[in-house]
C-alpha cells in the first residue's frame, strides 16, 4: 500500500532577507525599456521586472552577504519593504535562489 | 489631526501594495507554442 502525498505544485522558496541570494543561473535577463524580462529555462516561467532599480538590485544580489544589505545599498529607504516583497516573489518564481 | 494621520497611513499602505504589484509580474507561456 502506498500512501503517496501529492507533491506541492509549486516548490516555493521561502525568502529570508538575511540570507545571501543570487540570480538563478538558469535564468536569463533581457534588458528592456521598462526593466527586464527574466526567463527561467528550467520551469519556463517568464517574469517581468518592471523597474530598472529592481534589475540593478537582482543583478547585484550576489555581491552582498544578504538580500537586506543589497536592498539597503541599492534602494531608497522608503522603498525597502516593497523591494523586499518583490524579491520574495522572485524567490517564489525561482528567478533568484539562495547561495 | 488624528484622522489626517490615519488618512496618510492608509495612502502609504495602498501605495506600498501598488508598488509591490508593479515591480514583478509573472506570465505563463504554457500553451503558447502554437502561436509561433
Amino acid at each position: 500500500m502506498s500512501t503517496t502525498e501529492a507533491p506541492s505544485p509549486v516548490a516555493e522558496t521561502a525568502f529570508a532577507a538575511d540570507r545571501a541570494w543570487r540570480l538563478n543561473p538558469q535564468v536569463a535577463l533581457r534588458d528592456e525599456a521598462f526593466g527586464a524580462l527574466a526567463y527561467h529555462y528550467g520551469n519556463r516561467r517568464l517574469v517581468f521586472l518592471k523597474s530598472r532599480l529592481l534589475v540593478t538590485l537582482v543583478s547585484s544580489l550576489a555581491d552582498y552577504p544578504s538580500a537586506s544589505e543589497a536592498v539597503a545599498a541599492c534602494v531608497p529607504e522608503r522603498s525597502h519593504a516593497a523591494y523586499e516583497r518583490a524579491l520574495a516573489r522572485l524567490a517564489a518564481s525561482e528567478v533568484i535562489d539562495a547561495c | 489631526m488624528l484622522a489626517e494621520d490615519q488618512d496618510t497611513q492608509d495612502i502609504e499602505d495602498v501605495s506600498d501594495e501598488d508598488v509591490d504589484e508593479l515591480l514583478v509580474e509573472e506570465v505563463s507561456i504554457d500553451g503558447m507554442c502554437g502561436v509561433y
